[in-house]
């Protein structure tokens, strides 16, 4: 099997919403990547603890899957979309796509994409690519992670999409069937931006949206007591910045995204406080990072006294009082 | 720097000088100075005296944004500028230009 379909390869700052741009673009509808993540209310914030995970964590965007269940029902696209226990049957339906020109997204474990730099690669089984093309036994794919097109063996991607574990792929694979020509904007921006205040500011659950921000606030300061010793300490307090800045976030936990789409909703509403909104969010953005530079260094240093810890504990804090303001400012713009 | 659209080799040289020593004063790094770093050496892992980590790499996109005010947002356009001075350099003239 020879077949390449002609497909614009961009990088993104995201899997999910990078592969599902590409996939609209591709499908003729013009969106930006930050558009599909603010329309789909990606920006969130949740502190979890729970017997499924070895220690606590956070998130900050929405749940894998939602934001592409979003973008579809707001903007009226049709998404076909198919798990398969059978690797054989996964492979053919993917196979099939590809020989009648048509690019899938597909649900993979990241240790696989072998293209990628070794360090950077970790098994994680929510991420995406596009599959445009099979030469032989390589299967052609646009990883939004990689600056260039790239190829991927068979049999490496069988392991890769039915890897095992948490959140499995199960051999996963979408692709839009019916994308509206002309989509007005200003309807799925509105309930984007509303939904994501209610989800930041008003989900009854006192590890979620605002909440969450200062669960984990006040949750840090106990996390001594959770470690095995200084070395498990300094590796959690590390992970704080990888789960800001290196999972594809676009940097500061998505915030630099949200704001991006906010200077975008700006414009597509004729509405300049959307502006002013976006400036906040950037610096909000800004002093995320600067919690990720924080604890990366506190870490590193195993410089992690209670004096430490409880500057950490407040700089999440002052976070969660910006955003508590942005979020309820925000709701007011539109 | 000039008026023109782009930067002059002495400008992009200044420029490049400026970077290295803005790295090795917010890294606090004293066993090199900026004239031994090879603009074109990656600037993460053995290839080049500085041998930055992944840490250091957060330093120099908030130092950037301090001393040039240009924002480095996403960590994948991040990878990609922060390989050597030259990448660096190449990033902030297009960026300042824009100013």
């Amino acid at each position: 099997m020879k077949k390449v379909i002609d497909f614009e390869h961009r990088m993104a700052a995201h899997c999910e919403t990078g592969t599902l741009t590409a996939l609209l673009n591709y499908n003729g509808l013009e969106i930006t990547e930050p558009l599909v993540f603010g329309i789909a209310n990606g920006i969130f914030f949740g502190y979890l603890e729970s017997s499924n995970f070895p220690f606590p964590t956070f998130i900050v965007r929405s749940r894998p899957g939602q934001i592409r269940e979003n973008i579809s029902k707001r903007l009226n696209i049709k998404l076909e979309k198919y798990w398969f226990k059978d690797p054989e049957k996964g492979e053919a339906k993917l196979d099939e796509l590809i020989n009648k020109g048509i690019p899938a997204a597909i649900q993979v474990d990241f240790f696989y994409m072998s293209y990628m730099p070794e360090w950077l690669r970790v098994n994680i089984n929510v991420h995406f690519i596009n599959i445009i093309g099979k030469k032989d036994n390589k299967y052609i794919i646009s990883d939004s992670y990689h600056p260039r097109i790239s190829e991927l063996d068979k049999d490496v991607m069988r392991k890769a999409r039915w890897a095992g574990g948490y959140m499995a792929p199960k051999g996963f694979l979408y692709y839009p069937v019916d994308v509206p020509e002309n989509v007005d904007f200003k309807q799925p921006v509105i309930k984007g931006i509303k939904r994501a205040c209610r989800n930041m500011l008003s989900i009854p659950v006192p590890f979620i949206g605002i909440k969450g921000i200062y669960k984990f606030a006040d949750k840090i300061k106990e996390w001594p007591s959770l470690v095995r010793d200084t070395e498990h300490l300094s590796h959690e307090i590390m992970k704080i910045n990888i789960l800001l800045e290196d999972q594809g976030t676009g940097g500061a936990g998505f915030r630099f995204m949200y704001a991006t789409f906010l200077q975008q909703a700006a414009g597509i509403l004729q509405n300049e406080k959307l502006d002013d909104m976006s400036k906040r969010m950037m610096e909000i953005g800004d002093k995320w990072r600067e919690i990720s530079y924080f604890a990366a260094k506190i870490g590193k240093n195993r410089d992690l006294g209670k004096e430490k810890l409880n500057e950490l504990s407040l700089l999440i804090k002052e976070r969660g009082d910006e955003e508590k303001e942005f979020f309820k400012d925000l709701r007011k713009t539109v | 720097m000039s008026n023109s659209n782009s930067m002059s080799v002495t400008e992009k040289e200044q420029l490049s000088y400026e970077i290295k020593n803005l790295i090795i004063e917010k890294l606090k790094i004293t066993h090199i100075t900026a004239d031994e770093v090879d603009n074109d050496a990656p600037l993460f892992g053995k290839d080049n005296p500085i041998g930055l980590d992944s840490i250091d790499a957060i330093e120099i996109v908030l130092a950037l944004k301090e001393k040039y005010g240009v924002r480095l947002a996403d960590q994948n356009l991040a990878r990609e500028i922060l390989v050597s001075v030259n990448t660096i350099t190449g990033f902030l003239e297009k960026e300042l230009k824009k100013e």
